[in-house]
């Protein structure tokens, strides 16, 4: 067996630019999303239409990349004697 | 102990060399993932598969895996100290390079990663299986007494930020290092506060692979590393966030670059932002 069908696409999810990878092997199709930066993966999916298989992942990364909490404190550089 | 320094490129093989010693008795292939499931989907013929979060790692405290769990490990996978070890993986190769780094802490002598990983194995579809590899003949393996000279710990990094001793070199996205968010999307381990050590230069671990996920030149490498005043005239310790994205920016700079003193920081960020009281740096 080998993957077949590989193909690589970015887009931008929730706001967060993201890798989606697609493959199948055998006759299942994988999807994964990962983000562009730093590369990791956020959630993979698996079945046997690549359609349902890339849509069901896309919500769930949707989801998981919107909840992510963005900071905006402060500069500087704290200094603490001794440490 | 100085760690025995692999030289030159001989410690990165193409998938083709791979395709071709997959018989090789000499040479075992092992894939560790990110995802501990990727291994199962399918996985290069006669390739053993380590889970990097149980077989890698103390399990009971916060720690690289004990020597006596390593030394069964590397027995019970077929490795003997003379085997070529072969180490491939996703996310071009994170938790290999970590594995790798591992290895070399133990002394094992002739580590290879597949260059471009996983990715690069599917994406040139070669022959998978998803059957579980021939039961090798155990080996009986004796490590080395743990080689520390390429791992660094919290007081070195204390030292390194206060009086700068060593680069620090911060390999995480640049919304890691500004502290804009406290880890990468979808990856749970996280700290208390958001930042980074200070004097640390920021050169995202992606920055060293092109997009097939390979390395690329030692030319463009020094250029990347060099234009950030990391020369490997004074000594480097890498950091991320739990050490495996640093292993990989370690693994560029001991071997591909040839550095002499280079060493990963695994406490890295979860350990330097939950500390109480510890300078941070932003942005």
């Amino acid at each position: 067996m080998k993957a077949e069908e590989y193909k690589e696409q970015k887009e931008q999810l929730a706001g967060w630019p993201v890798k989606i990878i697609s493959y199948r092997i055998g006759t299942v199709y994988h999807v994964s999303i990962h983000n562009e930066e730093p590369g990791a993966w956020i959630v993979k999916s698996e079945g046997p239409n690549l359609a349902d298989v890339a849509l069901k992942a896309r919500k769930e990364a949707a989801d998981s990349l919107s909840k992510i909490k963005r900071n905006s404190s402060p500069a500087g550089c704290t200094s603490v004697p001794g440490f | 102990m100085e760690t025995q320094v692999q030289t030159g490129l001989e410690v990165l093989v193409s998938t083709s060399w791979v395709e071709e010693h997959l018989k090789d008795p000499k040479v075992r292939v092992v894939e560790v993932d990110v995802d501990t499931k990727a291994y199962a989907e399918g996985h290069i013929p006669g390739a053993v598969g380590w889970d990097w979060n149980l077989q890698l790692c103390d399990t009971l405290r916060r720690d690289i895996i004990p020597q006596a769990k390593f030394e069964q490990l590397m027995s019970d996978s077929g490795i003997s100290p003379e085997t070529t070890v072969v180490l491939y993986g996703d996310n071009n190769n994170w938790f290999a390079a970590w594995a790798f780094w591992q290895l070399k802490i133990y002394g094992h002598r002739d580590v290879r990663l597949m260059d471009g990983g996983r990715k690069k194995w599917l994406a040139e579809s070669r022959e998978l299986t998803q059957d579980s590899p021939k039961q090798q003949a155990k080996a009986s393996y004796k490590a080395n007494q743990p080689d520390y000279s390429i791992r660094a710990f919290l007081p070195e990094v204390q030292e390194a930020s206060s009086r700068e001793t060593s680069h620090l070199v911060d390999v995480r996205s640049p919304q890691e290092f500004t502290g804009e968010i406290l880890a990468p999307p979808g990856l749970p381990e996280t700290c208390q506060r958001g930042g980074h050590v200070p004097g640390a230069k920021s050169i995202p671990w992606g920055k060293a692979c092109r997009e097939d996920g390979t390395f690329k030149s030692v030319d463009e490498l020094k250029t990347l590393y060099g234009g950030a005043g990391v020369t490997g005239e004074k000594p480097v310790i890498a950091y991320c966030r739990i050490g495996e994205r640093s292993s990989h920016t370690w693994f560029v700079l001991k071997y591909l670059l040839g550095y002499k003193t280079v060493k990963n920081y695994d406490g890295s960020w979860t350990e330097w932002g939950n500390l109480v009281a510890a300078p941070v740096e932003k942005p």
